[in-house]
């Protein structure tokens, strides 16, 4: 009887010990943390083209990027023959790739692409996948009088262009570090040939020193057809001419360029106050040759 | 008939062909000339292959691709000089601040600062007993008429043509004349050697980058210099949740804080702006919006040590 | 009864005995704790002072101030009495000169002590800015230097020559030191009237260099926003304070050197009572200064000047203020103005308090302004808001001071420190009357 009650008993700890042994594995498992991957396509004005893809973990309750990851972005299919390229996410968390001329052919034989990213496994996260699939578009600004522009946004089907209803596009004049809206509008809506009206509305912009502008027409974070921006220069801004102080004489200028009055003033208190010394330092030295004519030792 | 319509068209195709290729096979391509024209950005002299929208191969210098990676330092004679025909100025909206020091974590880890060492101080304001106390964050007013640069004997700070003021720290000799003189004390001193990474502390000094900080020299917020050349905005600009700081020339009347993109002389004028001790004559670049209407209650709960000191705002 | 003989007997460099040969291990001391202090600097930077970036200049700066300031007793003394045809302080204008000569040497030392990157102070000279305070200050200190020295120099040409004739009184090493400065001097009536016309316009050229160092130096505070030194009256409240502290020196020394070498026929309590009237004029001159400097701004009590006042007036710099206004002016004062008062040992106590309470008014110049920023201090950690020097810092300055009286010493012990020929020259003319 005894026995049987102790194997019972050692079976029953050994299973108990198991659970409890898989469910911690599993437990740390468990706490390797999410990594959420982004992936967007670029096309700037219709010419250059990447890939940008962003990573975030949740971090002590908060979203925040995560650099160091690295990671590789094909084209169509993960295969190796169809890798466009490597590269590891920045502090901002952020890695962007430019299409590379090897995926000439693929990307030429349909309008309809599909990128995809791939993260390496980590100690703190697991690899993680993502894609966009891309329908090539673009852009078209074109001006009428009276300051108006028409933007027109079609998509690629089939070799021909086609104007695409309901996009969301801004319409901005390119400035430093952030565009600015042409008008109140912040955000146009294509209408059914795929048109935005806007109306430029900005008065006495200051624009390039002959008063030209560049005006965008951007389509941002579309999720069939990426982000676009397309450009175009008018002459609706106001010439901008700055004349700094750089070359000026001042007190706070550079070595060299103190103002007038102050090197005048300077140089020629310096040379007074100079000038008596080195009349003073002849003046010994005529105390010495006068010394000079006496024969040493004798007194007066 | 034929051949003079097949010539001509021959000679359309030609004319075609010969502007696509001197386009599309010049070696440095440079679809912004705005940023060439205005010398921001010089070309490396190294290309790269890539593919365009239309399929084709074109070759680019690298200093115009965008998004810009990392240029190399330019020499200390250009950051002397600095970008011509801009004038950078700063807006720093305090009703939406409400001390999240983002900022302040952003710039310290961006430009390697020592702890303790802080280029964006957020000042606790209450200028008189029935007036309203906010957070005012405070950068280097990069005055155009800097005391600091006045007074520095060796010429290791200097204002450029782009209104930047930086400090050249291999010039520096730390008498800290600049630190009295600056009625926003706003300069910091490395009084000890900077604890830096290894490679880090091995690259190359630029004043634009202000990167690696030597000990017993004086720095500053240097408006992040090597960002603004890169046409990008400051690091504090981008870091500020609640999109307190607006950086942007005021030649091109215009100021972003990444979202929102207002126009200098509208913002200034709609919403009163005004500049930190005006009558000192400093003629600071960085404005304030009055803390109007704000996002934020005040709270001084982070610090309950600091003192409120109360002050004019002029 | 004063005769030739007896005058240079008295007048000529001595040997220390045991108390000048204590007094010198002392300084020794003194400099070689601060040149410890200084290496540690020099290793680990200027973290082991107590400045940081609120109060970024300190004692070293006061030092500074200090010296420059102790430095203009040269122009009083030997230029200013010189040329006022005063006979009584020619024993005294040697003391003076040697006193301004190792001030400023000591004023350009503590100067690059206080530089972050003293190893670049070449870059003053190939990189320097005209339009900067402190390229001024170089200029004015280097002539000031030059300047000081040819008048050190010029009236010791005479005294060479006598120096060389008694030959057995001085040893060899002393001997060769003299005939390489001085053996042209042959006592030629040409010479005289040379020496005597080159000492002259000298001591018309430094008043107004003197006045321009001290200034300059006060424009380094004035030309500033800071509450305290946004003041117009920084330049003469300088220069006034500056030949207080000067005047006040020279009695100490006046006092030290006529006891230890026994100089009581030279340096008579006539020169003691002279010195102390001059030191109660300085002081009262100073004293309408200082009250210049504080009441008109107390009177308006400005936002941005009101920390900084009420920290001197009342709060936490009140007892050093009050301490240095005593020991300064009033008890100096008090004890000058009667004539008991102005005999040998009461001077000489009225001159060391003038000296200590000066320099503790140098420190309140520099450090409650800049205690008192326009802005809040803000997100510093919690020692920035303080200062008190470190001991690194206490090693250096004292090291400093000891110095300068180092070199003093070392030159009376080389060299005569009351002028023999000039002596000997005032006793001829007073026995001709």
């Amino acid at each position: 009887m005894k026995w049987k009650n102790m194997r019972k008993i050692k079976y029953i700890a050994l299973t108990i010990g198991l659970i409890l042994f898989l469910s911690e594995v599993s437990l740390s498992q468990v706490v390797k943390n999410k990594l959420i991957l982004g992936l967007g396509y670029y096309n700037n004005n219709n010419r250059l083209q990447y890939l940008k893809a962003n990573t975030k973990a949740k971090l002590n309750g908060k979203f925040q990027q995560v650099a160091g990851i690295h990671l590789s972005f094909y084209i169509t299919v993960e295969d190796p023959a169809n890798l466009l390229g490597r590269a590891v996410t920045n502090e901002k968390g952020v890695a962007n790739l430019f299409i590379p001329p090897s995926a000439k052919s693929v990307w030429n034989k349909s309008p309809k692409q599909t990128f995809l990213v791939v993260s390496e496994a980590t100690k703190e996260y697991d690899g993680v996948h993502s894609n966009f699939d891309l329908t090539k578009s673009r852009i078209q600004i074109d001006t009428l009088p009276d300051r108006k522009i028409t933007a027109t946004f079609s998509e690629l089907r089939d070799s021909a262009w086609i104007p695409v209803k309901g996009v969301d596009m801004k319409v901005t004049v390119k400035r430093l570090g952030g565009d600015l809206n042409v008008s109140e509008t912040p955000t146009y809506t294509t209408d059914s040939l795929g048109v935005v009206n806007a109306d430029f509305k900005l008065d006495k912009l200051p624009g390039d020193s002959i008063g030209n502008l560049v005006i965008i027409a951007e389509v941002d974070d579309n999720d069939i057809y990426g982000n676009l921006t397309t450009e175009r220069s008018v002459p609706w801004g106001e010439s901008s001419k700055y004349v700094s102080t750089f070359n000026q004489r001042s007190l706070f200028a550079r070595r060299g360029w103190s103002p007038l009055w102050l090197e005048w003033i300077a140089y020629s208190i310096i040379a007074a106050v100079w000038g008596v010394l080195f009349y003073l330092f002849l003046q010994i030295r005529k105390l010495k040759r006068l010394g000079a004519g006496y024969v040493a030792g004798k007194s007066e | 008939m034929n051949t003079s319509d097949a010539s001509r068209r021959d000679f359309l195709a030609a004319s075609l062909m010969a502007g696509a290729a001197l386009t599309g096979c010049s070696g440095k391509e440079n679809p912004f000339e705005t940023a060439q024209a205005n010398g921001m950005i010089t070309p490396t002299g190294k290309t790269v292959k890539l593919l365009s929208v239309d399929g084709e191969v074109i070759e680019m210098d690298e200093a115009f691709l965008r998004p810009v990676s990392d240029l190399p330092p330019v020499s200390n004679a250009e950051a002397r000089v600095g970008i011509p025909g801009k004038k950078f100025v700063m807006v720093i909206d305090l009703s939406r601040c409400k001390s999240v020091k983002a900022c302040q974590a952003s710039c310290n880890h961006a430009h390697e600062l020592n702890p303790g060492e802080n280029w964006i101080k957020v000042d606790v304001i209450q200028d008189a007993e029935y007036t309203a106390p906010y957070w005012q964050p405070t950068t280097c007013m990069h005055c155009d008429e800097p005391p600091c640069v006045k007074v520095c004997p060796v010429d290791a700070t200097f204002k450029r043509e782009d209104g930047i003021v930086l400090i050249d720290s291999d010039r520096c000799i730390g008498c800290r004349f600049c630190m009295a003189a600056c009625p926003y004390t706003t300069r910091v001193f490395n009084w000890e050697a900077p604890q830096l990474l290894k490679e880090i502390a091995e690259k190359p000094y630029s004043c634009e980058t202000s990167i690696p900080q030597k000990i017993g020299t004086v720095s500053k917020c240097d408006f992040c210099a090597d960002m603004t050349r890169k046409g990008e905005l400051p690091h504090c600009v981008s870091a500020c949740p609640n999109g307190v700081f607006f950086f942007g020339d005021m030649i091109e009347d215009s100021v972003s804080n990444g979202s929102e993109t207002f126009r200098f002389s509208d913002l200034i004028k709609d919403k009163a702006g005004y500049r930190l001790m005006e009558d000192l004559g400093t003629k600071p670049s960085v404005y304030y919006l009055p803390p109007v209407n704000r996002n934020f209650p005040f709270e001084d709960k982070n610090d309950p040590q600091e003192d409120k000191k109360v002050k004019t705002k002029s | 009864m004063l005769t030739r003989q007896k005058i240079i007997e008295d007048l000529l460099p001595k040997k220390f005995g045991w108390k000048g040969k204590v007094w010198v291990i002392v300084l020794l001391i003194f400099c070689v704790i601060g040149l410890v202090a200084y290496i540690l600097q020099l290793s680990k930077g200027l973290v082991v002072t107590s400045m940081r970036d609120y109060a970024s200049w300190g004692i070293y700066i006061s030092n500074f101030v200090f010296f420059v300031a102790i430095s203009l007793v040269g122009s009083l003394i030997t230029a200013v009495l010189r040329l006022t045809n005063v006979r009584w302080s020619t024993p005294l204008t040697r003391i003076a000169e040697i006193i301004a000569v190792s001030a400023i040497t000591f004023a350009s030392i503590i100067i690059v002590v206080d530089m972050g990157r003293p190893e670049r102070f070449y870059n003053l000279f190939t990189h320097g800015r005209l339009q900067s305070p402190i390229v001024w200050d170089v200029i004015v200190i280097t002539t000031y230097f030059f300047i000081s020295l040819l008048l050190l120099y010029l009236p010791l040409l005479a005294d060479f020559n006598i120096m060389l004739q008694i030959k057995k009184s001085t040893g060899n090493r002393l001997n060769k030191l003299y005939s390489y400065l001085g053996s042209f001097w042959k006592n030629k009536p040409e010479q005289i009237k040379i020496n005597n016309r080159s000492i002259q316009i000298l001591s018309i050229t430094i008043i107004p260099v003197a006045f321009a160092i001290h200034t300059v130096t006060s424009w380094l505070f004035a030309t500033t926003y800071r509450p305290g030194w946004d003041s117009t009256n920084f330049g003469a409240y300088f220069i006034a304070g500056a030949f207080l502290v000067g005047s006040g020196a020279v009695l100490v020394a006046m006092y030290i050197f006529r006891r230890a070498y026994k100089l009581d026929k030279y340096i008579t309590t006539d020169h003691f009572d002279r010195m102390g009237k001059i030191v109660v004029m300085l002081a009262l001159v100073y004293l309408y200064f200082n009250v210049n400097e504080f009441l008109a701004p107390a009177f308006k009590m400005k936002k941005t000047e009101e920390g900084y006042l009420l920290g001197l007036f009342t709060g936490d710099y009140s007892k050093v203020f009050w301490f240095a206004l005593s020991t300064a002016i009033f008890i100096p004062i008090l004890i000058l103005v009667n004539k008991k008062g102005r005999r040998p040992l009461p001077a000489f106590i009225a001159g060391c308090l003038v000296v200590i309470g000066s320099w503790f008014k140098r420190y309140l110049i520099v450090t409650p302004t800049l205690l008192n920023p326009l802005l809040p201090m803000r997100d510093v950690p919690d020692s920035y808001r303080h200062y008190f020097p470190s001991w690194q810092e206490w090693a250096i300055a004292m090291g400093s001071l000891a110095g300068m009286m180092l070199i003093i010493t070392i030159f009376a012990r080389l060299l005569p420190i009351i002028p023999i020929q000039e002596t000997i020259d005032e006793m001829e003319e007073h026995e001709k009357d």
